[in-house]
């Protein structure tokens, strides 16, 4: 005799990854891994998850990668009637928002993904937003999700919010030096967490648009 | 308009895949709804998608409890207060946010400014209170265009709640205070998913409340000064944050008077240890 | 909830320069209750050898008890110190014992050997051990001092260098955990003596 089957819908599934934000004064850094996992199984090593979007704000999607790239559609679609109905683009903080009502609207059946999103603010300002996957969403200088948040945020409360730093100055970093922690930050990451690796991609947000790196990470 | 509340899909589930929100046909006026439809049918009710399913409410329940295998975590733990005084009403809150034992953030603003002359704060699910609070703020904005007067506490409130308790039993977790003065005075109303609503003089609400009631219920009393009353506050938070391990960050304190609310402070809890650390202490008795 | 998150806490070794720093954090508390602010979780085994423990607060104290013990009794039999080899063996075993109900400790051992070659080491709870080069951390905040140390540990630090390292780790790391922190301790072995200081942190 066989025990009892449980059935359940089960709609949901972790793809890995992890992703993170950092603002600077002009400017603001998002990025990304690029390994697509599911388990033990590397499903693809190059599958971006962060997304360069038409108003020039950046965003970065984690947990499960087909919601994340159901999202990601619903937006441009919304980016677009917005340019439709009022002839110009929408700006990063509206953005913000809007994504926390459409992550909202799917509250009892919810997006698996956690969201951060960069860009600049209407006085040119980096900014950057963090969500979870109904719609709570914080602005803040730096932030990062996924499966190595939690290694990756300590690092950066340290060497970006200058935390238990009492006799250094706070001000926010310049672009250079951002870019080497964020490398510093993946590189560690791909150290402990099976979920991240391959590759690194790094979205460079400035008043003049979009410019993208692609960096190298360990593959084992 | 769709105005009937559908919840036909809890008797025949898959029959319906959107449910609309529409709870609130008593609350407005009939002159308000029909000013409502003049706006764009998106922002008129809002919608919410259910997997079409047997039971999408045990879905959300299970989809977020531990055992779930790809659980969504909401965020939890929190301390907030707010207490009638002979000068209006003082609220406070901490800023931690936890998923699990992971502090997610140290930064988050819970109270919640709905307009210039209410306030909510922010407890249990923290999108649920900030969209729900955002919305509220959107129809009182209605209704004080349709009745050329701002809406009085009482009211604001119980719109909450009723909004609230269309969806009660799916797993939507609020525990809000909701503040103001208004015509009568300065009021104060605790509102919570499960479609609560009480009026009092003092609440403290989330998971270091108890720590807070105990400084609070020992240092209250009606007649306090405002800097008196700002600094009880303040030290029931800080010290709830010292035992409760899911409270935490900063002390934000807003004090609600008679021509709106006005922000007081936002103070590190960790400069406030070594300042109270810093005090005199009355020593044992022999 | 899992019993090893029961009391919370944070430990953490690192390798130097003919040196080796052990830290934790002093909470002690159950579930979101902070009880105590001062509880010992690294102990010393000998005058080059701390041992931490993380893990459920009862065990933590019956352990430390029973590896002073067999300490001292190592020292009375074979009238010599204990290496840090040795000690991670004897608290392997002594978890081992107890395979099949065992305790609710993952231990830490940090020490110099008798050559003041750098020795560090930690293990699941029933004694499987790990000896890394570089450094070990357990509890709660695990996964933030992994981040942390990956970061900021570089090969070769100088006694001074590795506690601003390791402090550094510990007080970032626990400062994303809910149930460890309120304050950190700091023993940086060298073979002049070991150098001890404890960390003022947030008490949230």
């Amino acid at each position: 005799m066989g025990g009892n089957i449980e059935h359940r819908f089960s709609p949901y599934t972790d793809n890995g990854g992890t992703t993170l934000a950092i603002a600077g004064e002009d400017f603001c850094v998002v990025a990304g891994d690029t390994r697509q996992s599911e388990g033990y199984l590397i499903n693809a090593r190059y599958s971006p998850k962060v997304y360069h979007l038409k108003n020039n704000a950046v965003l970065a999607t984690g947990g499960m990668h087909a919601d994340g790239v159901a999202l990601v559609k619903r937006i441009g679609q919304n980016l677009d009637w917005y340019v439709h109905k009022h002839e110009k683009q929408m700006s990063a903080p509206a953005l913000a928002q809007m994504l926390s009502t459409i992550l909202y609207s799917k509250r009892f059946f919810p997006y698996y993904v956690w969201n951060t999103l960069g860009g600049l603010d209407e006085n040119g300002k980096g900014c950057v937003f963090s969500y979870d996957p109904v719609g709570n969403f914080e602005k803040q200088h730096w932030s990062c999700s996924g499966s190595a948040g939690h290694l990756i945020q300590p690092f950066l409360d340290n060497q970006i919010g200058h935390k238990h730093q009492s006799n250094v100055e706070h001000h926010l970093l310049p672009l250079d030096q951002v870019l080497k922690i964020v490398k510093d930050a993946f590189n560690g990451a791909t150290e402990r967490d099976i979920y991240t690796g391959d590759f690194v991609e790094i979205f460079i947000i400035t008043k003049d648009g979009v410019t993208v790196q692609k960096h190298d990470l360990k593959k084992d | 308009m769709e105005t009937t509340a559908t919840l036909r899909f809890l008797d025949a589930p898959a029959s319906i895949a959107a449910f609309k929100h529409a709870a609130s046909e008593d609350d407005i006026e009939a002159t308000a709804s029909a000013c409502v439809d003049m706006a764009p049918r998106e922002f008129a009710h809002p919608t919410f998608d259910i997997p079409a399913i047997n039971n999408p409410v045990e879905f959300l329940k299970h989809q977020t409890s531990v055992d779930a295998k790809n659980r969504i975590k909401i965020q939890h733990g929190t301390t907030t207060l707010a207490f009638k005084f002979n000068h209006g009403v003082i609220v406070a809150v901490d800023s931690r946010a936890t998923g699990g034992s992971y502090i997610a953030s140290q930064t988050v603003k819970k109270v919640i400014e709905i307009n210039p002359y209410l306030l909510g704060t922010m407890a249990g699910g923290a999108a649920d209170c900030s969209y729900w609070e955002r919305e509220l703020g959107r129809r009182c904005r209605i209704y004080e265009l349709n009745n050329k007067e701002r809406i009085s506490v009482a009211a604001a409130s119980k719109l909450l709640a009723n909004m609230v308790y269309a969806y009660k039993g799916m797993g939507l977790s609020m525990g809000t205070m909701v503040t103001g003065w208004d015509k009568t005075g300065p009021q104060l109303y605790y509102v919570d998913s499960d479609g609560q609503r009480l009026k009092a003089d003092l609440f403290s609400v989330g998971s270091g409340s108890t720590y807070a009631y105990g400084v609070l219920d020992a240092g209250y009393k009606p007649d306090l000064t405002p800097a008196e009353a700002i600094d009880l506050a303040r030290r029931s938070i800080f010290y709830a944050t010292y035992r409760d391990a899911y409270s935490g960050g900063f002390v934000s304190i807003y004090h609600v008077k008679e021509d709106g609310w006005e922000f007081i402070s936002r103070t590190d809890v960790n400069d406030l240890y070594y300042q109270y650390a810093a005090e005199p202490k009355p020593s044992l008795a022999a | 909830m899992s019993i090893m998150e029961y009391n919370g806490g944070a430990i953490i070794a690192m390798k130097g320069k003919g040196c080796v720093a052990i830290a934790a954090d002093r909470r002690f508390g159950v579930q979101a209750l902070t009880l105590g602010t001062d509880f010992q979780k690294v102990f010393p085994a000998t005058d080059k050898i701390y041992f931490g423990l993380a893990g459920l607060a009862t065990d933590v104290q019956t352990l430390s008890e029973k590896f002073r013990m067999k300490v001292d009794m190592y020292h009375l039999r074979e009238e010599r110190e204990i290496t840090p080899k040795t000690f991670a063996h004897m608290v392997s075993s002594t978890l081992y014992e107890k395979r099949f109900g065992g305790y609710f400790c993952f231990p830490t051992i940090a020490g110099l050997d008798a050559k003041n070659e750098p020795y560090i080491c930690n293990m699941d709870g029933i004694g499987c051990i790990t000896t890394p080069n570089d450094f070990v951390v357990s509890g709660t905040a695990e996964n933030q001092l992994y981040g942390m140390c990956e970061a900021l540990w570089e090969p070769d630090l100088e006694p001074e260098d590795l506690f601003e390292t390791i402090s550094q780790a510990l007080m970032n790391g626990v400062d994303r955990d809910a149930i460890s922190g309120w304050g950190g301790i700091v023993h940086v072995i060298t073979p002049e003596g070991v150098i001890t200081r404890t960390l003022k942190g947030r008490m949230d």
